[in-house]
């Protein structure tokens, strides 16, 4: 994607054909060839891939602007320093309070990696603000009631995957206390999409987030649809029916599809060959690990960190769903 | 991606959902009740691409490049490129939510219906309360597809004896001959659909797939019972094809 590049240093002299122009001719072609693309979409199975592609999108969205809106408010309003006098001295008490305080974080995981971040930069302890990168995205109302509506008839899901994300997030923040390097891990020297006042912090991480989480959350409905007529019905339930293994299926497929924590539940329920405690274990890995957080982790706090830390936490997620799926589904 | 084409794609995004939801057309992808939190989001949406715009028109007028502008540096999009710097710019992810604003306007996909409903077992709820309330009153009374199964399936037709009930779904064909009576039951969105299927007694041999018809007729046994993939019997008085429904779920 370079002609961006070209087109951003070059964008006072003159012309040039820019991201803006190709979007424009992209749209004007795609109108055109609308009979012609309608026309692919004439077999059954693409047709109700579509429908399932829009439908997980249209019904993530208000989700998706609820979040954004809610951490940019945070992000803008609430001073950083805040949560360092929130927080205890003692390390090892403040990361169950951090793990904690993530249910006050409405925003999805995208959210989560610059505030977990920016937290550190202003002297919350690593472990504490760990465990609120991990608990954060799972445990905030926002999540919570959307894995309520999305299960009617289990309303236990949504304590399940409360008690099991936050259990998860604190041993997670307790191993880094005690086996973490200081040199595995890049504190971020300054906070992204600051503005000049609040509320232009406020939209640009808004917009930002947005932007951001939505192109993920397209990438995961995309791949959700094509699971669902791709995949016959027959092949998951044969994988659904091993009680460990469809766990395990589940928590990768968490990994795989990088599904926002405020739409994933939606996506679990439509899982509804496997058990319970599988779908436990998606819930509970997807917001925690998954390629585009992965990606992100790397980026904030450098590749040492993510190579360590993403594989332990998948692997404490899942242990930590089996337990709790056994105990309270 | 430049701050223009991030205003022009909250502007898509955002009119594709008001688009959806203004109409009937948002009920072939999710529930009812979603209608007033599609309308509000989508209004947000526009109104952040106003905004943006408003900030990009106010850069041009003083001459500034708008990418360079550092409030809008976007540290984490270098680490979801594994660090690579493209320079200043949005999420380039953001480019993927053309995709369905595309799919929206360009295939307007419909909703769900007899391919969906052929390929998974029909799935009938056993009611919370053991104790199944009659129903309504009038002859032919409206029923749910959904309720009517339950009541065959989980409760013996007792509160279907001597009824005649009207019912409204599309035709998915049975692959041993024959077709069921089908509505699909959203718990969320369309990606769970759920489907009901019913045998009907003494209709047409075949009707094309996806037909809509509403069937008035009676309970008769046959199809099983306490079994939540049982497919219960109706016998067809009269049946007639109607139009889509408005909501095409129940």
């Amino acid at each position: 994607m370079s002609s961006t590049d070209t087109s951003s240093s070059t964008k006072s002299g003159g012309w040039r054909f820019g991201p803006l122009e190709a979007l424009t001719v992209g749209l004007i072609a795609l109108l055109i060839g609308q009979r012609w693309i309608s026309g692919l979409f004439e077999s059954p199975a693409l047709q109700a891939g579509a429908t399932i592609f829009v439908s997980i999108v249209v019904q993530a969205m208000p989700f998706l602007v609820l979040g954004v809106v809610l951490s940019a408010a945070i992000a803008a309003f609430v001073p950083t320093s805040f949560w360092t006098r929130a927080l205890p001295k003692r390390e090892s008490l403040a990361v169950p309070v951090a793990g904690v305080a993530g249910v006050v974080l409405p925003g999805c995981e995208c959210a989560s990696v610059p505030v977990a971040g920016s937290l550190m930069s202003r002297g919350v302890a690593p472990a504490a603000a760990l465990a609120f990168l991990l608990s954060a995205p799972a445990i905030n109302p926002v999540v919570l009631v959307s894995t309520w509506v999305a299960f009617p008839g289990n309303p236990m899901m949504a304590v399940a995957r409360f008690v099991a994300s936050l259990i998860t997030s604190v041993i997670m923040g307790w191993l880094w206390m005690r086996f973490g390097r200081t040199e595995w891990l890049r504190i971020p020297s300054r906070d992204h999409l600051t503005g000049r006042s609040s509320w232009e912090t406020f939209r640009l991480t808004a917009t930002h987030d947005f932007l951001h989480a939505g192109g993920f959350l397209v990438i995961g409905g995309l791949t959700a649809a094509v699971l669902n007529v791709a995949v016959p019905p027959s092949v998951i339930d044969s994988l659904a029916g091993h009680a460990l293994f469809s766990v395990l299926v589940l928590a990768l497929l968490a990994v795989v599809l990088c599904i926002c924590s405020e739409a994933d539940a939606f996506v679990a329920a439509s899982l509804s060959q496997f058990s319970l405690t599988a779908r436990l274990a998606f819930l509970v890995v997807g917001p925690m690990v998954d390629i585009k957080l992965v990606a992100l982790q790397a980026g904030v706090f450098g590749r040492r960190f993510a190579s360590r830390f993403a594989p332990a936490t998948f692997v404490v997620a899942v242990i930590v769903s089996i337990v709790v799926g056994w105990w309270l589904l | 991606m430049t701050r223009e084409v991030q205003s022009v794609i909250l502007f898509l995004v955002g009119g594709a959902l008001l688009r959806i939801s203004a109409g009937d057309v948002f009920m072939r992808y999710v529930k009812e009740s979603m209608r007033p939190w599609l309308l509000i989001s989508g209004a947000l949406l526009v109104l952040a691409g106003v905004f943006v715009l408003i900030d990009v028109v106010r850069a041009a007028r003083r001459g500034d490049v708008p990418d360079d502008d550092p409030a809008v540096v976007d540290v984490d999009e270098h680490a979801a490129e594994g660090g690579h710097d493209h320079g200043h710019h949005g999420p380039r992810s953001a480019w993927l939510l053309v995709l369905p604003v595309a799919a929206i306007f360009l295939i307007a996909p419909p909703a769900l219906g007899a391919f969906t409903a052929g390929r998974e077992a029909s799935s009938v709820a056993q009611p919370a309360d053991a104790d199944v309330p009659p129903l309504p009153p009038g002859n032919p009374v409206t029923v749910m597809l959904a309720d009517y199964a339950a009541r065959a399936v989980w409760d013996d037709g007792r509160t279907l004896k001597g009824r005649t009930v009207e019912m409204t779904g599309f035709v998915t064909p049975n692959p041993k001959g024959g077709w069921w009576l089908t509505r699909l039951q959203l718990a969320c969105c369309a990606a769970d659909a759920i489907p009901t299927k019913i045998h009907p007694v003494g209709g047409p041999e075949s009707l094309p797939a996806n037909t809509w018809v509403k069937v008035v007729g009676e309970w008769v046994p046959g199809g099983g019972t306490q079994s939540d993939t049982a497919i219960p019997w109706v016998k067809v008085d009269s049946l007639a094809k109607v139009e889509e429904p408005r909501n095409p779920y129940e």
